[in-house]
């Protein structure tokens, strides 16, 4: 890394108020750090105040810093079966590399290793010229990418969190991962001492993974008619019915055709259309609009209906009761930017290509290879290729921590 | 309130515990004569334990059904066998089952206080169709209900709200009953259990049992290895066909193949034959990870490979056949089919 960024970063931890450094019960934690310029990891660290955390930062300035989601007895002990795990927060991580959006192919780009093949956007899971899997990645963000992230996780906060699972916003923090999404720590006495199992099911809950609708009041009466739930149940039986709605009153012939697979079952739902919505609003709700609509074809109705509700999120992330986890409050070495603490209040309004950028003086001379169209603060730039550019502080740490970049002085 | 038959009928209670406490008995103690029927009662319900049946309520005498318990356990765990333990908690499971599924709601809120800290709450909730006898916390629910193959317990298919999952009575009888087969399996597993002397003077009757394990015991688990490729489960077939191919595999990848072959009884000579036609293959490199993986070298700990939920996050599974729906796990997965291929073919020698 650059004697520029590595002394960016020093300065950031030396000037850094300690209060920003608290998290819950430090001095359980396991602490993690790569120092600037290295690639390994150093690990099976332990502070117990925040004050020798910053310290230690600032003589050992990393490029990352971790902590652990999990609580130890001791947390410093370099035997995973010595540290006595006491718990872990449950974490979700939303990023936009998870989410295959349509501005990827504007700003990623991805090579096969064992062929060279190029292409742009949403990287495919196997190489299409020869088949393997070894594909590297080069990505950006952009506001898009970050908004649908942000989406995500207000998502994951106000239709699950809060309602199915009685989180309250006390425990929930989150923060701007640093770089492409962010993370969301659930810190409850309740859920700390849950299983990878135990954790697996609530992800999959997020996600809808093995979700059968048949489980949340889908079913055939005697009379061989459909009923579904009702849009005032809690829980998997509402969001249903919810979704159902929104999904029939704003969908087209074509698509609706090509999810019950008959042309005529579509045209009868079409033609009973408003009878259907008013029969699902009533109290109580009637699903006799999908008179003459198999359960089969109702399932999948509903199955295409909630696609939207589902959360994307990094389930491995979230199963892991172990996982070494961005510190919050710190810089993220890939991008310069802060992994800044938000609150939910202020989520809405945080944009994290200004509000985490902590690199504001003067600017900077850098030679750029190769880039997006990029913005910074309030400085938007791109996309480039071989020039030379005097930027602000922030956007020039940006591209040399993406390594699209290099010093000129 | 628990009453004295209640303890009878849910001996793993805390409650059961303090009144098994308050005769101040000691393993010695039992022997003497005034004991013999809480003897013979312990003897009993391991006896049904290892033949596979659940030892019926005696509430004649309260007092011995719940003395009794205890000292089962105790030979249980003495015996020392794997499967003897899995039987007996089998057992004792679908005996507490039977119970609390007629059980006043009442007690069977008690019954998960007292047993399992669980905050199990009666309710009559009612939503779209459904009607709920209980509610109890996520947290509660996930201790067991991961342990459940089938689909109408994973947490995405029950009614959440509130944080607390609802259940119809038989399904809260069910994960109680579960739990209690967990506690009894787990408790196998801690340190001083295993250490656990059975007192001289009972060692009598335990070599009665050790005799019955004898008899019972159908089929040796250690029997020597033959590799069954019929038995082999779809996604490490597809990996291994994708290892033929030269194909080079994701970390995961192969870590589930190296540790399903080793754990099924391959060589490290044999396993490292599966990998010499990739690309990439460095033999020394992938010696040293295959005996790592083994358990022959390094920390000495033989892996298995991941269970299937993990596999279809990783992304490796790929889809299964009629076989995988009844199991967990791509080694359990193996063993049944090579049981049953095995099977087949006696009977074909036979005929």
């Amino acid at each position: 890394m650059h004697k520029e960024v590595a002394k960016a970063f020093k300065e950031y931890y030396q000037t850094l108020d300690v209060n920003e450094l608290v998290v819950k019960d430090l001095q359980e934690r396991e602490i993690a750090l790569i120092p600037i310029g290295h690639e390994t990891m150093i690990r099976h660290m332990a502070f117990p105040e925040t004050i020798a955390l910053k310290e230690h930062l600032v003589e050992n300035v990393p490029a990352h810093l971790y902590y652990s989601s999990a609580y130890y007895k001791e947390p410093q002990s370099p035997d995973m079966n010595k540290k006595g795990w006491k718990g872990a927060d449950l974490i979700f991580d939303v990023d936009a590399d998870h989410i295959p959006t349509p501005c990827k192919a504007d700003h990623d780009t991805w090579t096969c290793l064992d062929c060279a093949t190029k292409g742009a956007g949403f990287p495919p899971e196997i190489c299409p010229k020869c088949s393997m899997k070894r594909i590297e990645t080069t990505t950006w963000v952009c506001d898009r990418c970050l908004e649908v992230a942000k989406e995500e996780v207000f998502k994951l906060i106000d239709e699950y969190l809060i309602p199915d699972f009685g989180v309250s916003l006390k425990d929930v923090e989150v923060c701007f991962s640093g770089h492409r999404g962010y993370h969301l720590h659930v810190q409850t006495e309740d859920l700390k001492m849950l299983t990878t199992d135990g954790r697996r099911e609530i992800a999959d809950y997020v996600r809808g993974v093995g979700l059968d609708p048949r489980h949340q009041g889908f079913r055939i009466m005697r009379d061989g008619s459909i009923t579904g739930p009702d849009l005032r149940d809690g829980g998997w039986r509402g969001r249903f019915a919810k979704s159902v709605y929104t999904y029939l009153s704003r969908c087209t012939f074509e698509e609706l055709k090509v999810v019950v697979g008959s042309d005529d079952v579509a045209n009868i739902i079409m033609r009973n259309k408003e009878r259907l919505l008013r029969g699902i609003m009533a109290n109580p709700p009637s699903w006799m609009g999908l008179r003459g609509v198999e359960l089969g074809r109702t399932i999948r109705i509903a199955k295409a209906a909630v696609r939207d509700v589902l959360c994307n999120i990094d389930e491995r992330v979230t199963i892991d009761v172990k996982r070494l986890i961005r510190y919050p409050n710190t810089l993220h070495g890939k991008s310069g930017l802060k992994a800044a603490k938000v609150s939910y209040s202020d989520l809405e309004s945080f944009d994290p290509l200004k509000d985490a950028v902590v690199f504001k003086s003067g600017s900077i001379k850098v030679y750029v290879k190769e880039a997006p169209r990029v913005r910074i603060g309030d400085y938007e730039v791109g996309p480039m290729k071989d020039v030379q550019l005097e930027v602000p502080e922030g956007l020039g740490i940006y591209l040399l921590c993406k390594g699209a970049a290099e010093l000129r002085e | 309130m628990l009453t004295i038959d209640d303890l009878a009928k849910y001996p793993f209670l805390r409650k059961a515990s303090s009144f098994v406490e308050s005769y101040g008995l000691t393993f010695q103690d039992l022997v003497n004569d005034e004991y013999y029927y809480v003897v013979q009662r312990a003897v009993e319900r391991v006896k049904c334990g290892i033949r596979g049946r659940w030892a019926e309520l005696n509430v004649v005498d309260p007092e011995t059904e719940i003395l009794s318990y205890p000292l089962a356990l105790a030979f249980v765990y003495g015996l020392r066998q794997g499967w003897v333990v899995r039987r007996f908690a089998n057992s004792e499971q679908k005996r507490c089952f039977e119970l609390l599924k007629n059980e006043d709601k009442d007690k069977v809120a008690e019954v998960g206080k007292d047993g399992f800290d669980w905050d199990l709450e009666g309710t009559e909730l009612m939503v779209s169709g459904a009607l709920f006898d209980f509610s109890l916390p996520v947290e509660n629910y996930l201790e067991v209900a991961p342990s459940f193959h089938s689909p109408d317990w994973k947490l995405v298919n029950r009614h959440v709200t509130g944080g607390r999952v609802y259940l119809k009575q038989v399904e809260a009888a069910r994960l109680l009953s579960e739990a209690l087969k967990l506690k009894i399996l787990r408790k196998a597993e801690e340190e001083y259990i295993k250490k656990f002397q059975m007192p001289e003077r009972l060692l009598s009757k335990l070599e009665g049992l050790e005799k019955l394990v004898k008899e019972i015991k159908i089929y040796d688990e250690d029997a020597a290895v033959e590799i069954i490729e019929e038995a082999k489960p779809p996604c490490i077939v597809a990996l291994l066909k994708d290892l033929a191919d030269g194909k080079s595999l994701s970390h995961m990848a192969r870590f589930t193949v190296t540790t399903f072959l080793i754990n099924t009884g391959e060589s490290v000579e044999n396993v490292l034959k599966y990998f010499s036609n990739v690309a990439d293959f460095d033999e020394g490199k992938a010696r040293y990870q295959v005996e790592h993986i083994a358990g022959l070298i390094g920390s000495k700990t033989k892996y298995v490979p991941p269970k299937c939920d993990v596999l279809r996050s990783f992304g490796l599974c790929i889809g299964g056949d009629a076989y995988c729906k009844k199991v967990r796990h791509p080694l359990q997965y193996y063993k049944m089919r090579a049981r049953e291929i095995k099977r087949k073919k006696g009977w074909e020698k036979g005929a």
